[in-house]
């Protein structure tokens, strides 16, 4: 009897009408005790053979022909009852999204309760120590206090560490992960992984691990698939995929998460500039009572022309409560903000600056690209409305203008007949630029505008930010918790932490040299990623990095890869 | 929650307050003289004595301050003191209360019929969405909603009552007698709690923790059992109790059309009669229990929601 789960040929298409293919011919395997690392951009098709394997595709979707089993059980020819007693049983699942995937009205200590109930037969006081056990193993310093908490009271990473509980409660052979650290930050997702792989170690667990973020896995996988448009490209042990990949594809995706080589090309220093944008002394307060924290305390930051800062923090560090106070929507409790917009240039021709309009100078662009449009408006008039308001603006005018403006984030104006549902969230963040854009604006503020996007549009997305800021001297503020959107963006680095400005440098200065103690520890979960720490500007960490990186993974010749010029 | 309960009950005393004075105004701005209306109630005959018009004033205190007869007023009738009716002669307490029993029953059946039909379709369609069941359910719930009671009352009068006699056509005697008016009055709440429960439960099923539910092994009527229906379900809390305190008000034209002895009829009986106390007393009553109603819908919410308890906590 074959051990582990085997996954041969498997074909699955959209039903008809549409009749589209999803999978076609995907193979592969996971033995006991194995980490394999499921790797792709989005829509490759990874979260659908997860699916296939738990025998949970959605309803439009069919399997065709192929197999999968698991331990010499048939998955795709299971009864329900039979299914019933693998999920949650001899598979356990994590998710990209854990908080949504927690009944809202239930804890978490009856959510544990489900499965040790039905896969293992054990109610009251057993069931109870089983799930503390468990989430003390998810690592919870406190598990009775957990068991209780309803899942809106958990963060981002103890919801996943919690879903970890649940998925481990039936004693599985199998862990499919899918993309389970995708919205957490470096530090969090490599404590998950830790779990992850503890519990791999401890229970002989096979592991098949969802990503679009190599790095991510590189520390931990044995063995690396990578699939693009429904088939896998690429399979292979670990070391040979990342150091040597022999298909474009997996170049692509290695590539990306490298996000360090052309950074310096493309940015370039600013020259000697003025401030034009600066905060004095800004205090923000939301919450109001005794104890409570402002959520910016006495920051005081400010932006030259044509630079890009980045700003660094986690999440509650303050960083979108400055975004929305430097665009005016919010404003300082005490401190000032000072702006001084108008272009030195004065360039007024019809790429450059002079739309004239005041309060449009500083625009933003968000996270979530699909939450920035009006599902029920199409992009075009989406992209019109704030063209609207300025009434000098023929209808003709507006059009020539969008086109423009749509052209320049390289995309085609014909999309923009489409629904927002009907485009992907790559192409919805490049229109939320184009947007900002068309009211021409001198800043631009991205606030986490790439954290929902795999790796491979966030490289696209960012590299087209480099290039609207050269081509139009657009000033760029990046907020994000990732510090290596931040050193390929920026030319100058400032840590929020718990609402204060802890740190301000040079990108460089601050990579080899964090100051402050919040700075320090996030360099160095930075660092515990091998491609992470791969950055020209921080070569002479190189040493510490090959030392850290665990000898599972080929670190060296990773390093090698990602650094050597043009490889 | 502590808090979060004395906030609403402050804002349920100030509600209260606010009507009562509204209500307390009535016979001020009203046109005719209401000492004159209480002589009349009180003496035969059409002669009324102006020197009895000054003594009676004097003596109900309407020569104080508007303020202080407010209060006084209010005292009294928190007291349970409401007056005198002008038409019946007897002190309206006695004629609200059990008009009060009549009007909570017939309201109470109503929604618990409206509830259980809802339920039961509002289920059936969300789990058979965008078959023909889920089509016509909510094409009947659209179509009842819009159905006017004045309209619809005679009709089943007519079939039921008139044409095969198997249903009294009005009174409040014995549980037929409930039988039309309290399908009458189910009809519209009926509709707009299916279409809720329908829209709660579709809402429900789509939720990635279903999905995550069914994961970890529960079977498909497990999942819905446990995680889709609860969920599903707490809307219809909320709206239950915003349409009790609707009905309150709302049953006045049921129970005049059926002849029903409740709080609606009491009211149209005292405007129609200008039975100013009576009026006064049967509104403060509706309104008081119209608020407390929708102040316990929030509690109930808060309640089942946790992320609502835990907030206020």
């Amino acid at each position: 009897m074959p051990e582990g789960l085997l996954i041969e040929d498997l074909h699955l298409s959209v039903r008809a009408p549409a009749s589209r293919p999803v999978l076609s011919g995907v193979g592969l395997s996971v033995a006991p005790g194995e980490f394999v690392a499921l790797v792709g951009a989005s829509g490759s098709g990874k979260t659908m053979t997860a699916l296939a394997v738990l025998g949970l595709l959605p309803p439009q979707i069919q399997a065709g022909s192929g197999s999968i089993s698991l331990g010499g059980t048939d998955l795709l020819r299971a009864s329900g009852a039979e299914l019933n007693r693998l999920r949650g049983g001899r598979i356990g699942m994590l998710y990209q999204q854990p908080k949504r995937m927690f009944n809202p009205r239930m804890t978490i200590g009856s959510h544990l309760a489900e499965p040790l109930k039905l896969h293992r037969g054990l109610r009251g006081r057993q069931a109870r120590e089983q799930a503390l056990g468990l989430l003390a193993d998810a690592g919870f310093d406190d598990p009775a206090r957990i068991a209780r908490a309803y899942p809106h009271q958990l963060s981002g990473g103890m919801a996943q560490r919690a879903m970890l509980a649940v998925a481990m409660a039936g004693q599985p052979e199998l862990l499919l992960a899918d993309e389970p650290t995708s919205a957490l930050d470096k530090v969090l997702e490599r404590q998950i992984l830790e779990l992850i792989d503890n519990q791999r170690r401890r229970h002989g667990l096979g592991v098949l691990y969802i990503t679009h973020d190599l790095a991510t896995v590189s520390a931990f996988a044995d063995r690396v698939v990578v699939m693009d448009a429904g088939c896998v490209q690429e399979e292979g042990p670990a070391r040979t995929v990342l150091g040597a990949p022999r298909t474009a594809c997996a170049r692509e995706l290695l590539e990306a998460c490298a996000l360090t080589r052309r950074r310096i090309a493309a940015a370039g220093e600013p020259g000697p500039s003025r401030d034009i944008l600066a905060l004095h002394g800004v205090t923000k307060r939301f919450a109001k009572g005794r104890g409570a924290r402002p959520a910016l305390d006495n920051v005081s930051l400010s932006l030259r022309e044509g630079e890009i800062l980045g700003v660094l923090g986690q999440s509650g560090s303050g960083k979108s409560t400055l975004a929305r106070l430097l665009v005016d929507v919010e404003a300082p409790d005490r401190g000032s903000i000072a702006r001084t917009l108008s272009r030195a240039d004065g360039r007024n021709d019809d790429g450059g600056a002079g739309s004239g309009v005041p309060g449009t100078e500083v625009q933003l662009v968000f996270q979530e690209p699909h939450d920035a449009f009006d599902p029920r408006m199409k992009l075009f008039a989406s992209l019109e409305a704030p063209l609207r308001r300025q009434r000098a603006c023929t209808a003709d005018e507006r059009r020539d203008r969008i086109h423009q403006a749509v052209r320049d984030v390289e995309l085609e104006p014909g999309m923009l007949d489409r629904y927002p549902s009907q485009c992907s969230g790559g192409q919805l963040q490049r229109l939320t630029i184009a947007r900002a854009l068309l009211l021409d604006p001198a800043v631009l503020i991205c606030d986490e505008a790439t954290s929902a996007l795999d790796a491979v549009t966030q490289r696209k997305v960012l590299d087209l930010l480099l290039r609207l800021h050269r081509d139009r001297r657009l000033s760029l503020i990046m907020i994000s918790h990732d510090m290596n959107v931040i050193r390929y963006m920026s030319h100058r680095v400032a840590v929020l932490y718990q609402g204060a400005l802890v740190e301000l440098a040079g990108t460089a200065d601050f990579f080899a040299n964090p100051q402050h103690r919040h700075s320090k520890e996030l360099v160095a979960a930075a660092r515990a990623h091998p491609t992470a720490c791969a950055a020209p500007v921080a070569c002479s960490d190189l040493a510490a990095c090959a030392h850290r990186g665990s000898g599972r993974l080929g670190t060296t010749r990773l390093l090698e890869l990602v650094t050597s010029p043009d490889s | 929650m502590m808090l979060f309960l004395a906030r609403r009950t402050a804002a349920l005393v100030v509600a209260v307050l606010l009507a009562s004075f509204v209500v307390f105004l009535i016979p001020y701005v009203t046109p005719g003289d209401p000492v004159r209306k209480i002589i009349r109630s009180r003496v035969a005959g059409d002669a009324i004595d102006d020197s009895a018009v000054q003594a009676l004033s004097a003596q109900l205190g309407l020569q104080d301050p508007l303020w202080t007869q407010y209060l006084r007023w209010l005292g009294r009738f928190a007291s349970g003191d409401m007056g005198l009716s002008y038409t019946s002669r007897t002190p309206v307490a006695d004629q609200v209360l059990p008009a009060l029993w009549v009007t909570l029953s017939l309201v109470v059946m109503t929604l618990a019929v409206a509830a259980l039909i809802a339920v039961i379709l509002g289920i059936a369609a969300a789990l058979n969405e965008g078959r023909a069941a889920d089509k016509a359910i909510t094409a009947v719930s659209q179509a009842f909603i819009a159905m006017p009671e004045y309209w619809l009352a005679p009709m089943l009068v007519l079939v039921f009552a008139l044409e095969l006699s198997v249903l009294p056509s009005a009174g409040w005697e014995g549980p037929t007698s409930a039988v039309l008016p309290v399908a009458v009055l189910a009809l519209r709440p009926a509709s707009h709690f299916t279409s809720a429960v329908r829209e709660g439960m579709l809402d429900a099923l789509g939720a990635e923790h279903v999905t995550a539910a069914r994961g970890r092994g529960l079977s498909y009527f497990h999942t819905v059992r446990k995680h889709v229906i609860p969920n599903g379900l707490l809307p219809l809390t909320t709206l239950a109790a915003v349409w009790f305190a609707g009905l309150l008000g709302g049953s006045v034209i049921i129970e005049v059309i059926f002849a029903i002895p409740g709080m609606g009829r009491l009211l149209f009986d005292g405007v129609l009669n200008s039975d100013i106390p009576l009026a006064q007393g049967a509104v403060v009553v509706v309104v008081g229990l119209a608020v407390l109603l929708t102040t316990a819908a929030d509690l109930v919410h808060g309640l089942l929601n946790p992320q609502v308890r835990l907030r206020h906590a």
